[in-house]
């Protein structure tokens, strides 16, 4: 047995190795997951931060703008589950039915691309698609004789602007994970079916489902996870003055009042407690689906 | 008999049928919009009032949003940028990643599992923008391009997935050089990467898709605007509609600016933003999906 000092000065080449990658973990995220501790100090450009315990917090807590904003938050990422979540999965449905090779391929390699495109790029296709005047969405209302709608600047849409544009950016690739666990199910249970004269909706509805339902369960849980995100970059890249009261989320508030107005301290103390909700969040549902799944989230 | 085995045959195929015409359609909401961009960059200026917003092919025909837009200092320049953040983002990460990867994978010593323990408690939570922001200000890395090779330097998912190839590698190919007295840093360049070159070429997709497609942190970061990559230009032309700094540094006559439209101008940037991802699409396409497949089957 080799003494402790002795085996690591044999590894120094393997420290050395190391060396980048922590250097880069500790600089570039612990040092400023410490550094959160601003959000209990008042910030000063020259000499020390001032400690000032929870004073951050209690404004915060007491400001009907950052409930608005935790309001928003809720409310978006509630629809977004709601409304996005189960579409990848009958997506897998249904071109799991898809028996030509040629057309899956190119069901899968449409609908995957704009996964691939940055929001700024989506933002831009959007906004176009939208388009008060030339949109493609108010050429189909004016042919079924309905107004041209200014979507982008209505309280009443851009909620679902934000639903809608998600659902077309990831529903076609979220719907990989699904299809992977469709394409994992033994042929024979088919076959078996089909010989007790199922019907294809039955094969679906008693074979195909079921065999889904880990992976909805694990996709689902992980969703829960990043609840309080509600999707920072979109938000970003559609957010304009008409529509801020409907969509301004705890993400975009902390860019606004940190970056924008310089309330460092303030706008960590929103951060914070988004970070600690979050923690709570990817926990919960590590340990849930643990419990239910046998499986962690990592 | 027969009879009933040919109507549940019809009923499949009709079925099949409805599902094969949702799915087309499903394709047209995704294309449509995208080539109803493509087809307003590349219409007659003069002409593009007739394109409809659901049309895919340009009203007449000129590159005439090409020629204006590929003349702008501003977007020639953020192409650059773009280009070098990229290529040398994505050489850095690799590196980090896979020697990384390699020590936490393939040795053992003293304090490992201490260190992959602090990786995954660092992975759960996030740190502030804002802290970052502070952090880089005091490294006096704002306005540089240091800045943004190194933020996300490391994606600890794409770590584990080159720790998990990296363990696959039989022994046996490695025992060989030991033999030979080969040192961790030569087992590691010599062996292990070029075993590893279908993992290297995943994480080379995704680590370069992300720096093309990143802008929030060149927004923070970056406020000299001869240092924005093209992701920041553009949403600044599409997003912010700020006309005046994209035709700024432009000899354009009077006559010339009312000729021009300024959705065409920015769906052209719009299509030369997208144009390096479509082109290397079909190799994405593959490496992507094996990638998400096989980090599926861990679950």
């Amino acid at each position: 047995m080799k003494s402790l000092a002795k085996r690591i000065r044999e590894d120094w080449v393997l420290y050395l190795m190391l060396l980048p990658g922590l250097t880069f973990f500790i600089v570039f995220h612990l040092v400023p997951i410490l550094g959160m501790k601003l959000a209990f100090e008042d910030y000063r450009i020259i000499g020390d931060n001032l400690w000032v315990g929870m004073k951050h917090f209690n404004t915060l807590f007491s400001s009907p703008a950052f409930k608005d904003v935790l309001l928003n938050t809720v409310t978006i990422s509630t629809m977004k589950l709601l409304f996005i979540f189960p579409v990848p999965i009958i997506l897998s449905l249904l071109i799991s039915e898809v028996r030509s090779n040629h057309f899956r391929k190119y069901v899968q390699s449409v609908s995957y691309l704009p996964h691939f495109l940055s929001w700024v790029v989506i933002a831009g296709i959007w906004i176009n698609l939208l388009n008060p005047s030339s949109g493609g969405v108010n050429f189909i209302r004016n042919f079924f004789q309905l107004p041209s709608l200014d979507f982008m600047t209505s309280k009443d849409h851009i909620r679902w602007v934000l639903v809608f544009s998600e659902m077309w950016r990831s529903a076609g690739w979220d719907s990989i994970l699904y299809i992977a666990a469709i394409m994992k199910i033994s042929p024979s249970l088919y076959e078996a079916a089909q010989l007790d004269g199922a019907s294809p909706f039955q094969q679906m509805r008693y074979i195909t489902l079921p065999s889904l339902i880990p992976t909805v369960i694990t996709v689902f849980i992980l969703n829960l996870g990043f609840f309080m995100n509600a999707g920072f970059d979109q938000v970003f890249n559609l957010m304009n003055d008409s529509v801020i009261s409907q969509i301004d989320i705890l993400d975009t508030y902390v860019y606004r009042i940190g970056l924008i107005n310089g309330q460092y301290a303030y706008a960590t103390a929103a951060s914070l407690f988004k970070g600690v909700i979050g923690i709570v969040l990817i926990l919960g549902s590590h340990f849930a689906s643990k419990k239910i799944t046998g499986k962690g989230v990592w | 008999m027969f009879g009933k085995g040919g109507i549940t045959l019809k009923i499949k195929s009709v079925s099949r049928s409805v599902i094969h015409l949702i799915l087309f359609f499903i394709t047209l909401a995704v294309l449509i919009p995208v080539l109803n961009i493509v087809a307003l960059s590349l219409s007659d200026p003069g002409r593009v009032g007739e394109l409809s917003g659901l049309g895919i092919f340009p009203k007449g025909f000129s590159l005439r949003n090409y020629e204006i837009i590929l003349s702008n200092p501003m977007i020639l320049r953020s192409l650059g940028n773009s280009v070098f953040i990229t290529i040398v983002g994505t050489v850095v990460n690799i590196f980090l990643t896979a020697i990384t990867a390699y020590v936490l994978a393939r040795t053992n010593f003293v304090g490992k599992r201490l260190v992959l323990l602090f990786i995954i408690a660092i992975m759960v939570f996030e740190p502030s923008m804002i802290t970052e922001y502070l952090l880089l200000r005091d490294l006096s890395l704002l306005n540089t391009y240091t800045s943004l090779i190194l933020y996300k330097a490391i994606n600890v998912y794409y770590l584990f997935i080159l720790m998990r190839f990296f363990q696959e590698i039989p022994e046996s190919m490695i025992e060989a050089a030991r033999i030979d007295g080969a040192g961790h840093f030569r087992i590691f360049w010599s062996i292990v990467l070029p075993l590893s070159k279908p993992a290297l070429a995943t994480l080379t997709l995704y680590y370069g898709v992300y720096h093309w497609n990143e802008y929030f942190r060149a927004t923070i970061y970056i406020s000299d605007p001869n240092k924005w990559p093209l992701q920041v230009v553009l949403r600044q032309f599409v997003v912010t509609q700020d006309n005046t700094t994209m035709l700024q540094g432009m000899d354009l006559t009077a006559a010339e600016l009312a000729a021009l439209n300024m959705n065409s101008l920015q769906a052209s940037t719009i299509v030369i933003a997208v144009i390096p991802l479509l082109l290397l699409y079909p190799l994405i396409l593959k490496y992507f999906t094996k990638g998400t497949m096989e980090g599926g089957d861990k679950d």
